[in-house]
C-alpha cells in the first residue's frame, strides 16, 4: 500500500514536470521560458507554509493534549521539511527574479515574509538544540512555534504593505479575487500543488518513522 | 479559579518584588540606562558635527532611534526570569502566584524599565541628532505601543530561555523575528510623525500586535512556566 502510494506520487510529480515543460503555455510578459518556474516555485512557498501549519497543528497537541513525545518529534519534523521547502523556494524566487528584475535579491515584500519565516524557524531549531531534558525542549518548543502562528499574519499581510509597491507577479490570487491565468497553466499549478503536498505529508510520514525509531534505540536526540 | 481581587493582589505583588530587588542592586536599570547612552553616543559621533542630512532625516533617523532602542531593552530585560532561576526563588515564586499573576508582574516590571529608558533616550536623541518632531502626540502613542510590544516579547521570550539553563545568547536569537514587525511599524509610525502625517493603518496595527502577543502570552506562559 506504502509502496503504491509512493510510485503513484513518483508519477504524478513526473507527469507535472512533462507538464510544466510540455503541456501549459507560456505566460505573457515574461523572460523566455522564465514563467515556467511557477509550476515548482509556487508549490514549495505553499508547502513551506503548509508545513509550517502542520508544525503548529502538532505544537498544540502536545501542549494541550497530553504531551506526549510523538506530537514533539511530528512538530519537528514538520518545521524541518518547512524549512527545506522555504529554502527552495527563496532560491527557486532568487533565481527567478535575477532573470525577470535583474538582481537576485531586491527586498521585495514576498522576499522579506519568506527571509522573516526563515529566521523564525531557523531560530526554533537553534532552541531545540540549546534544551537537553526532553519534555522542556517539547514545552518550550511548542510555544515558540505556536507563538510564530501569532506573528505570522504581520509578517504575511503588514510587512509587505510597508514597502507599498511589489513586482511579485500576482496572477494566480489577485487583488481584484479573479483567477488571470490560462486554464492550462492553472490545471498544471494546482496538480502540482497537489503533488507537492502530498510529497511533504509522505516526506512528513518517513521522517517522523525515522525520528521514532532513532528514538527507540536511544541514537536519537530529536 | 481564584477571585480577581486575588489575581490582582498577586500580580501587584509580584511587580512590587521585582522593583524591591531591582531597586537594591539596580542592575537592569543601570545596564538598560548606560547602554543605551552608549549607544546613542556611538551613533551621534558617527554621523559627525553635521548629522544627517535634512532631507534624510525622516527616513534615517527614526531607524536608528528604534534600533537604539531595541539593543539597551535586550541588554537588560532578559534578566527578568535568569535571574529567579539563578537565586532559586523560582520555585517558591510557582507556589506564591498564579502563572498568568506572574507574567502581569513582569511585564509590567518590563514596561517600567523600558519606560524609564524610552524617557532618558528620547529626548537626548532628539536634542543630539537635531530630529523636530511634528506630531508629537502620534510620535509619543508610537513609543509607547512599541514599548508595550518590546515588553511582553521580551517577558515571554526570557520566560523561555531561562528554562534553557542560562544560554542567554539564545534570547535575541529567539526575539529577533518576532520584534522584527514590530520595529517595522514603530519606524513606520515614527518617520509619519516627524513628517506630520497621520500614521495612517501603522497605528492600528501596531496595537494590534501588542494585544496579540499579550493574549498569546497570557495563554502560553504558564506552560513555560510549569514544568
Amino acid at each position: 500500500m506504502k509502496t503504491l502510494f509512493a510510485w503513484l506520487l513518483w508519477l504524478w510529480i513526473s507527469l507535472c514536470i512533462v507538464g510544466a515543460f510540455l503541456y501549459a503555455p507560456l505566460a505573457e510578459g515574461f523572460i523566455g521560458q522564465s514563467s515556467r518556474i511557477l509550476f515548482f516555485h509556487v508549490p514549495m512557498a505553499w508547502v513551506s507554509l503548509v508545513a509550517f501549519l502542520t508544525a503548529g497543528v502538532w505544537s498544540a497537541l502536545y501542549l494541550f493534549g497530553g504531551r506526549g513525545e510523538d506530537h514533539d518529534r511530528a512538530a519537528y519534523t514538520a518545521v524541518q521539511l518547512g524549512l527545506l521547502f522555504c529554502v527552495l523556494a527563496t532560491v527557486t524566487g532568487a533565481l527567478w527574479a535575477r532573470i525577470m528584475w535583474g538582481a537576485y535579491w531586491n527586498w521585495d515584500p514576498r522576499q522579506t515574509s519568506i527571509t522573516m519565516a526563515l529566521l523564525f524557524y531557523a531560530a526554533y531549531v537553534v532552541l531545540r538544540g540549546a534544551i537537553d531534558d526532553p519534555e522542556t525542549r517539547g514545552r518550550i518548543a511548542a510555544v515558540y512555534s505556536l507563538l510564530g502562528l501569532v506573528v505570522a499574519p504581520f509578517l504575511f499581510f503588514v510587512v509587505p504593505r510597508i514597502a507599498s509597491f511589489t513586482l511579485h507577479p500576482d496572477a494566480v490570487v489577485n487583488t481584484r479575487g479573479k483567477i488571470e491565468v490560462e486554464a492550462r497553466m492553472l490545471q498544471v499549478l494546482i496538480a502540482s500543488s497537489l503533488g507537492f503536498t502530498a510529497l511533504f505529508f509522505w516526506m512528513h510520514r518517513l521522517h517522523w518513522r525515522l525520528e521514532r525509531l532513532a528514538a527507540r534505540t536511544g541514537e536519537g536526540r530529536s | 479559579m481564584r477571585p480577581a481581587s486575588t489575581w490582582i493582589s498577586e500580580a501587584t505583588a509580584v511587580l512590587v518584588k521585582e522593583w524591591r530587588t531591582e531597586l537594591r542592586v539596580r542592575y537592569a536599570l543601570h545596564t538598560v540606562l548606560l547602554f543605551s547612552v552608549s549607544t546613542l553616543v556611538t551613533v551621534s559621533i558617527a554621523l559627525g558635527p553635521l548629522g544627517v542630512a535634512s532631507s534624510e532625516r525622516q527616513s534615517v533617523l527614526p531607524v536608528l532611534l528604534w534600533i537604539i532602542l531595541l539593543f539597551a531593552a535586550f541588554a537588560g530585560l532578559p534578566r527578568a526570569f535568569v535571574h529567579e532561576e539563578e537565586t532559586h526563588t523560582a520555585t517558591a515564586l510557582r507556589l506564591a502566584a498564579t502563572p498568568s499573576a506572574v507574567f502581569v508582574g513582569k511585564l509590567f516590571y518590563s514596561l517600567g524599565l523600558l519606560a524609564a529608558l524610552e524617557l532618558l533616550v528620547v529626548p537626548l536623541f532628539l536634542a543630539m541628532v537635531q530630529l523636530p518632531v511634528t506630531a508629537m502626540g502620534y510620535f509619543l502613542a508610537g513609543l509607547a505601543g512599541g514599548g508595550v510590544g518590546l515588553a511582553a516579547t521580551s517577558t515571554l521570550i526570557a520566560a523561555m530561555v531561562a528554562q534553557a539553563e542560562g544560554k542567554g545568547a539564545l534570547f535575541p536569537v529567539l526575539a529577533f523575528p518576532m520584534v522584527i514587525p514590530l520595529l517595522v511599524l514603530a519606524i513606520e509610525v515614527a518617520r509619519a510623525a516627524v513628517g506630520g502625517d497621520p500614521p495612517g493603518v501603522a497605528l492600528g496595527q501596531l496595537l494590534l500586535y501588542d494585544a496579540s502577543v499579550v493574549v498569546a502570552g497570557l495563554m502560553l506562559f504558564p506552560f513555560v512556566w510549569n514544568p
